[in-house]
């Protein structure tokens, strides 16, 4: 965590992930591709299945990539709907991958 | 507003026009229509109320639309037959459900015990075994559902829900599937004793643009009982190939708890059409899945269209052989509920017990009926409950009424500034060609021609303006069924309401100003113009009273009647009144119009004790001034023993007004046309002077009198000689009648009505303004207000002259 981390984009999710975020937020984390990826999810209150489709299709791309994806600060709202939804994984961190 | 408020006040706009759907549909079944596409629309109207109410967690609405739409199912589907007495507990339940919906909207609460007495008496249209089995005792025993169902389909499970892993590839799945005993959700109670529900969720991208939310739909389901989510996201793309819009999970939810199959689908009610979806009872979590069939599911469809190309397969047979499976000597394997596994694409296998038995072209065949049921029901495993057929039956009828004409939802306000503007239009386009003709431009010039296109073009666009405010009275009209029914239980009476002419259109201005007139009438209608039961019948008259609520246009008015077939006015006993309440003289000689016309005299109730529904305080003088200040007029007409008749005539629009321009003392005055009876040239001799002062004319050996508009208006002292102006007739909303004496008659035109209130302030004898052409404020007279001041006018003049 040295030199890395000044590459290291942060995202902060904007409280209703509902239809109308979706495409935003794709076009938000697309952007940010290649790099280790911290998501703020601290002020998430509600978090639709659109979105969460983004979040674990971001999660496959920076898998793809070898490059950690982080769930950081995650509000109450948005683990209570991560577990309605299943609770999916959506953080990633590359095997040793303390960059 | 944010969106979910909008979204919600969405959802209650719609509740509107759901429940007047409903309320005419069951209207319609009173009247014996048991028609499958009445039942139908009911059942959608408040299957469609509780889908939105789910959306909103709107509890005690949902539950309540619940056992409605339950009864209503039952009559789809033929059970319940309808009578009378199935009508009617139907539409005080529409009532209670109306009352649910306003509850919710307003935030307030309903009242419990009616609510509960609702619920028994729907629940006493089923019988018990069958409210059971509908899941509506909340006891219901549902394992009898189970038991009802001879015939489950036996479904196979593509994707076995592995809750520890999102990206579920096909191969672990495969391999998931093959080894039974380790399936997740066996978890030890897996046994026959603790069945559970398997539900495959995938949602469409359509479900997602209709605003509808996967996440909602899986808490509402976690209600039912416990649930365990897993979630099967091996479909979606990298980022770079996601489309944000699209549908790419499967949920597999594990819902145990005793719910019936009905109250699990339920949930997913306001979205069925929009996702995959398969419930499955699962007794245990043996699913024995042989490879060939897993094979044939991998692309079903695909396969199962070739297959049908290539060979014409005995269908019948092999549903004949998959509907005995219990009967199989192999059956150990599968003890009851038989074991069925969900499938995204419901691709069934026969009995799994039998492999022996199977060909691969018998199981493509079963495949393709499969999914041929799926995309028939879209959602309904195939054949499980004779309620599938009809669902999708259901949904066929409700396509092309989806498909109506498209509406959308204006603010008024919106729609008032451009009638606004359009008046303007209309004022400047008069003043242009007043302009134009008075430049002496030749009436054939091109100016003159172009002009006179744009004047039939805006009057084509004035039209098509009132037209967007025009709207049925049936908005009114609705709410009168239930009025009746309540005031007819209030006073014991039996009352049938029957509506005419309910599209009849008017604007949208007079319609919200209707609804209290008509309620009273009919109020009094029933209250004093029917005979109890009893009487009814010794008079030999059936027991029930008709009520007869009509609209219709006559001369371009709007008129409205109601009309009962009661015992009709008592003349004696309204005379008697008028003269111990000191209405009237009681040597008056009166015509029985005369006396009829008595009720609307402030102060005024027939009826020996004042009952709560009509007759406290506020009698038909309220009903007629309401009128009245709309510019309309009532009159009544009663045969004793027959019944009577009210008619009020409204304009049609309070936005323009057909007018009869006149002229006097160097004004120009708009007199309605509506009051209008004729015009004449008053003859000298036909004038005379009562007590010297008051003049009347003679017209066709009657005597009314005679007005002069300038005098009364105040524009000049001294009368103008009868014999120089021109005498227009008219008739004032009471009945009376006078002769307004003005200069001259310029000629009849339609005005936009300026409310003078709202720019400046009342003025007695002058109802409002509009603009004229040359761009000159012309006073539209008020004609009852002039006759009514015309025997007042003499003290007036002579205060003025001691000034």
């Amino acid at each position: 965590m040295t030199d890395a981390d000044a590459n290291i984009a942060e995202v902060s999710l904007c409280p209703v992930l509902d239809l109308q975020a979706a495409e935003p937020l794709r076009a938000e984390l697309l952007a940010l591709r290649g790099r280790p990826l911290q998501i703020d999810a601290s002020q998430v209150s509600r978090l639709g299945g659109l979105c969460l489709q983004v979040l674990l299709s971001a999660r496959i791309s920076w898998a793809e990539d070898g490059l950690p994806l982080r769930i950081e600060q995650a509000s109450e709202g948005f683990l209570e709907q991560l577990a309605a939804f299943g609770a999916p994984q959506i953080n990633f961190e590359p095997e040793g991958a303390h960059l | 507003m944010d969106p979910f408020e909008s979204i919600k006040a969405t959802f209650f706009q719609e509740c509107e026009e759901l429940l007047t759907d409903m309320e005419s549909g069951l209207l319609a079944m009173e009247q014996g229509d048991d028609d499958s596409e009445t039942i139908n629309a009911v059942f959608r109207a408040v299957h469609s109320v509780k889908g939105g109410a789910g959306a909103f967690g709107l509890e005690e609405l949902i539950r309540f639309a619940h056992v409605f739409e339950t009864v209503l199912d039952e009559m789809r589907s033929g059970k319940l037959h309808l009578t009378d007495e199935v009508a009617k507990v139907l539409l005080r339940a529409s009532d209670v459900l109306a009352d649910h919906v306003a509850a919710a909207r307003s935030g307030g609460s309903v009242d419990e015990g009616r609510t509960v007495g609702m619920i028994a008496d729907l629940q006493g249209l089923i019988d018990q075994d069958r409210a059971a089995e509908l899941g509506l005792n909340e006891d219901g025993d549902t394992s009898a559902v189970e038991e009802d169902f001879g015939f489950v389909p036996v479904v196979l499970s593509l994707d076995e829900p592995a809750a520890d892993a999102p990206e579920v590839d096909v191969a672990a799945l495969m391999a998931a599937a093959a080894a039974p005993p380790e399936v997740p959700t066996a978890d030890g109670a897996g046994t026959a004793g603790a069945p559970f529900w398997r539900v495959t969720f995938r949602p469409k991208a359509e479900m997602y643009a209709k605003a509808n939310e996967a996440a909602l739909v899986l808490r509402e389901l976690a209600r039912l009982g416990d649930v365990e989510v897993a979630l099967d996201a091996s479909a979606v793309p990298p980022l770079d190939q996601l489309s944000a819009e699209q549908a790419y999970l499967t949920w597999t939810i594990r819902l145990s708890g005793d719910k019936s199959e009905a109250e699990v689908r339920e949930v997913f009610e306001f979205v069925e059409d929009d996702c995959d979806l398969e419930v499955t009872r699962e007794g245990e979590a043996v699913a024995e899945i042989s490879e060939p069939s897993f094979a044939a599911d991998e692309d079903a469809s695909a396969s199962a269209v070739e297959a049908a190309a290539a060979a014409p397969l005995d269908l019948d047979a092999l549903l004949a052989r998959v509907s005995t499976p219990p009967a199989e000597p192999a059956a150990p394997t599968a003890p009851a509920p038989e074991p069925v596994a969900a499938a995204p694409l419901p691709a069934a296998t026969p009995p799994a017990q039998d492999p022996a038995r199977l060909d691969v072209a018998g199981l493509i065949a079963l495949a393709e009926k499969a999914s041929q049921d799926h995309a028939q029901t879209q959602s309904t495993p195939a054949k499980a409950e004779p309620k599938a057929d009809q669902k999708a039956e259901a949904r066929a009828a409700a396509g092309p009424a989806t498909a109506a004409t498209p509406t959308i939802r204006v603010d008024l306000d919106r729609v008032d500034r451009l009638i606004n503007a359009v008046g303007e239009l209309v004022i400047q386009q008069a003043m242009l060609s007043q302009r134009v003709f008075e430049s002496g431009l030749a009436r054939s010039s091109d100016v003159a021609l172009g002009l006179e296109d744009l004047e039939l073009l805006t009057r084509e666009i004035q039209d098509s303006v009132m037209a967007i405010r025009a709207q049925p009275v049936k908005s009114v009209f609705q709410r009168m069924p239930r009025l009746v029914r309540e005031v007819a239980d209030m006073v014991g009476k039996k009352v049938r309401l029957v509506m005419d002419g309910e599209n009849t259109e008017v604007d949208k201005t007079v319609i919200e100003r209707l609804s209290d007139p008509i309620t009273h009438m009919l109020r009094n209608a029933i209250d004093h113009g029917l005979e109890t039961p009893e009487e009814r019948e010794a008079g030999g008259k059936a027991a029930e009273g008709t009520v007869r609520l009509a609209a219709l246009h006559r001369g371009g008015r709007i008129v409205i009647e109601v009309q009962d077939d009661g015992r009709g006015i008592n003349r004696p006993r309204v005379r008697g009144i008028a003269v111990a309440k000191g209405l009237i003289a009681e040597d008056a000689v009166l015509s029985d119009d005369e006396i009829d016309n008595l009720i609307f005299l402030p102060g005024f109730s027939t009826a020996d004790v004042v009952s709560d529904i009509s007759g406290r305080g506020v009698g038909m003088d309220v009903v007629k001034r309401s009128i009245q200040a709309l510019g309309g007029r009532i009159s009544i007409t009663s045969e004793p023993g027959k019944g009577s008749k009210f008619s009020m005539s409204l304009p049609l629009t309070l936005a323009v007004l057909d007018g009869m321009v006149v002229s006097a003392a160097d004004q120009t005055l708009v007199a309605p046309l509506s009051n209008i009876v004729e015009s004449l040239t008053p003859r000298a001799e036909d004038v005379h002077l009562i007590g010297g002062r008051d003049a009347v004319i003679c017209i066709r050996d009657t005597f009314v009198p005679l007005i002069d508009v300038g005098v009364a208006l105040g524009f000049r002292d001294t009368p103008l000689p009868p014999a120089s102006g021109v005498a227009v007739l008219v008739e004032s909303e009471g009945g009376g009648k006078a002769a307004l004496l003005v200069e001259a008659i310029q000629g009849q035109r339609q005005v936009v009505i300026k409310s003078l209130e709202a720019n400046y302030q009342h003025i007695h004898g002058v109802a409002a303004a509009t603009i004229l052409g040359d761009g000159r404020v012309a006073l539209i007279l008020d004609v009852d207000a002039l006759v009514t001041t015309s025997r007042r006018k003499a003290p007036r003049i002579e205060k003025r002259m001691a000034v």
